[in-house]
């Protein structure tokens, strides 16, 4: 038994902090997520491509690390709150190279080089991300129909979409994308709804889709659930950092026990959730274990946990976390945004039951 | 990352579960309800499932074999526990002496103190318990007041101890008390002293669940045999503040695994009465299915980071409160879904009977207290792993 990463992995993260530190630190990026139209660095999104980041996902002959390194990637950037699709991206790549060769074979090297964005539409209820049968149709080569909350949809280069014949891709048409911005509490989100009549190449029939999807979802689940990880530990570190800084009645507000005390349940949740995760990445990689349920107990804890960590992390800061200038609004933010994504904590909690050892015998 | 047991582990938990299919009469739960049962006999089956696991050499597993051990790893420790509460299997009489004096006494114990002690406390023919709080001192533990005072070459014992698990039906109790009364740590001393004498008095106590499991312990000059001072004078603390620490890795899956099994009686009755499709059942359900599995995440990691040879920190203050706490959430839960019947004590008629619920319910309180309250453990946790400011 070992919990520990192994030596690749454990580099892969210096090398990835460090990466993230430098290029991408939140006073560099907040601008970027703030004010700027496309809503995450295009550039350092081709670096990471070139890095062989954005093929995580892959099988290893393909260049692929397996299901612990992509969380720990995940990891690592939700705890410089990274803008953009990144995940949506990894998960697009994957999708594509579980498709049959041919286009999505091209997509896949030039969404996996960095050179293209290509992100999943999926969900058609407003109220809901869960899978479920799409409506959306692919006919005489072409796309007809709506999907909702695609993120950075108006920034990509081809979109899969689910369709009732199986997964097809849009490439961006000469016109641009017919989006509407759905804008949500996290100002670095890119949100829109997407309305499809455009030329579009089948990749896969509606049962081979189904799986791809399946996958695709547990897959993001697990991503999120890594990413909101991160965000957990990034959050404590600058809530525990503060209160030992900050003085009040002539001492360190951090040596009153009740700030104690919460921090000390922030460390529970927080590394709770990083025993869940890294458990549900390793069934994942390993197949040893229901990987569908570990990653929804991953999932369905991270959500409700991260909203506590993230939450109390301003609630510590005091008035200035409540300010748009100080950082834990944004850890809260992207955190809300992960658990409404790649199932809610609602869906999981049923995946998870559903899939219980208890419920079996 | 590798969160699988060997293939040997594997092996063992198997051996395990065969042997408590074989050996195991019937869950306790079963014996708690059985009318013919009384507080006395119920200790005298423990007694029995303890001599039962001692000649099978299931306890103190990972002492040498010399003190009746077999060398046995964390593992397949936490495996065999893991095992023993899926099973509902008693807990035995002497877990306090198997658990801390037995390693007190090999590892600052005199070799006639481990001769004349461990095989009488392993076959349960000596019932031990444990002589540590008192009414003014139990979380901050070393303002203790109880002293020992010279006596010839012997000791003579004067104050009170409370808590004492067991107490009613011990012989013999280990004691922390003052050698000096000015050294807060350093005059604390550890002592052998047997229960059956004149200047000890054992009154039971009665606990929320209506049961005298454990009591308080007032001594009187009671006598306190040189050769039964563990360590040297003034020894006392370190000692006991090394084997609290000694058993961290054994009981990291036992927790989950019992919790499992209360939760499959909570899912057997729900599926009974047919209430098991109900979305708000199903909510409060998976909720605490992913707890308890995300408790079993936190004790795999912990179990593998020692099998690592990366010994716990105070990271297990992480494990006392979430499964203390997560018991009582349980609890609540499985009792509020059981409707009136979850209140229903384990004899009366129409309880269920897979889980003593009432029962658990009303114990569940008492893990947020016992072994470093919670409070504790937080305060713990902010200095030691936060290492958050402290109080001036």
């Amino acid at each position: 038994m070992q919990f520990d990463l192994n030596e690749d992995q454990a580099l892969l993260r210096t090398s990835t902090r460090e990466f993230l530190e430098n290029e991408a630190p939140l006073t560099e990026t907040r601008g970027l997520m703030e004010e700027s139209a496309e809503g995450y660095p295009k550039d350092l999104y081709a670096q990471l491509g070139e890095l062989g980041y954005a093929g995580l996902l892959l099988s290893e002959e393909d260049g692929g690390l397996g299901a612990i390194a992509f969380a720990v990637v995940m990891a690592e950037m939700g705890r410089v709150a990274f803008p953009g699709p990144f995940l949506d991206l990894a998960l697009a790549v994957r999708t594509l190279a579980d498709c049959d060769e041919g286009p999505a074979r091209e997509w896949q090297d030039r969404a996996s080089a960095g050179s293209a964005l290509v992100i999943m539409a999926r969900g058609e209820d407003m109220g809901s991300t869960d899978p479920a049968a799409p409506s959306v149709v692919f006919e005489d080569n072409r796309v007809q129909g709506s999907k909702v909350f695609v993120p950075f949809g108006a920034q990509a280069d081809a979109i899969v979409v689910s369709t009732v014949q199986g997964l097809a891709l849009v490439p961006r048409p000469g016109t641009g994308w017919n989006a509407t911005a759905l804008t949500t509490l996290d100002h670095a989100q890119r949100f829109v709804r997407l309305d499809f009549d455009d030329e579009a190449i089948l990749l896969a029939n509606p049962s081979t889709s189904a799986g791809l999807l399946a996958d695709s979802h547990r897959l993001g689940a697990l991503g999120a659930s890594a990413q909101m990880f991160g965000l957990m530990e990034r959050s404590l570190e600058l809530a525990v950092a503060y209160t030992s800084e900050r003085e009040a009645f002539g001492v360190p507000i951090g040596s009153f026990q009740a700030l104690q005390h919460r921090c000390a349940d922030m460390l529970i949740q927080t590394e709770s959730t990083r025993s869940a995760t890294f458990r549900a990445a390793w069934a994942e990689e390993t197949g040893t274990e229901d990987s569908s349920y570990l990653t929804s107990v991953a999932k369905a804890w991270a959500g409700p946990a991260g909203r506590f960590v993230c939450g109390q992390a301003i609630q510590l800061f005091g008035g200035v976390g409540f300010t748009w200038e100080y950082d834990p609004h944004i850890y809260l933010k992207r955190l809300k945004t992960l658990e409404q994504f790649h199932g809610s904590t609602t869906w999981h909690v049923e995946n998870a039951l559903a899939h219980a050892p208890v419920m079996k015998d | 990352m590798d969160l699988c047991f060997s293939d040997e582990q594997l092996q063992f938990q198997q051996e395990v579960r065969s042997w408590i299919d074989v050996n195991l009469e019937r869950p306790y739960t079963e014996e708690v309800r059985d009318p013919a049962h009384n507080p006395d006999s119920l200790v005298e089956v423990r007694r029995r499932w303890q001599k039962k696991l001692n000649d099978a050499g299931y306890l103190g597993m990972r002492w040498a074999t010399e003190w009746g051990g077999r060398g046995a790893t964390e593992v397949e420790e936490a495996i065999l526990h893991a095992e023993l509460n899926r099973a509902d299997a008693p807990v035995i009489p002497n877990f306090l002496g198997v658990s801390l004096l037995g390693p007190a006494l090999i590892h600052h114990g005199s070799e006639e103190q481990r001769r004349r002690f461990i095989p009488k406390m392993l076959s349960a023919d000596e019932i031990w318990c444990q002589g540590f709080s008192e009414p003014s001192s139990g979380s901050d533990l070393a303002s203790l007041r109880t002293r020992a005072e010279p006596d010839g070459d012997d000791f003579r014992i004067t104050g009170q101890k409370v808590w004492t698990t067991f107490g009613p039906w011990a012989d013999w109790i280990f004691v922390l008390a003052r050698t000096d009364l000015e050294d807060r740590y350093g005059g604390i001393s550890f002592f052998l002293v047997p229960i059956d004498q004149e200047g000890v008095e054992m009154r039971p106590l009665k606990q929320i669940t209506g049961e005298s499991e454990f009591g308080e312990v007032f001594f009187d000059g009671a006598l306190a045999k040189r050769e039964h001072l563990v360590g040297q004078k003034g020894e006392g603390w370190r000692i006991a503040m090394t084997v609290l620490g000694y058993e961290r890795g054994a009981s990291t899956l036992a927790s989950p695994a019992e919790y499992a099994s209360q939760l499959r009686g909570l899912v057997s009755a729900l599926g009974e009465r047919g209430s098991l499709e109900q979305p708000v059942v199903r909510e409060k359900l998976g909720r605490l299915v992913v707890e308890n599995e995300v408790m079993r995440a936190n004790g795999l990691r912990t179990l593998a980071n020692i099998a690592a040879g990366i010994a716990p920190g105070p990271e297990s203050s992480i494990e006392k409160i979430f499964w203390s706490e997560y018991h009582q959430r349980m609890t609540d839960t499985a009792v509020e879904l059981l409707g009136p019947q979850g209140q229903l004590q384990a004899r009366s008629p129409e309880s269920r009977p897979e889980v003593d619920w009432a029962y658990q319910y009303l114990w569940s309180r008492a893990g947020t207290i016992y072994s470093g309250s919670s409070e504790i453990q937080r305060n713990i946790i902010a200095k030691r792993v936060l290492r958050m400011p402290t109080a001036r």
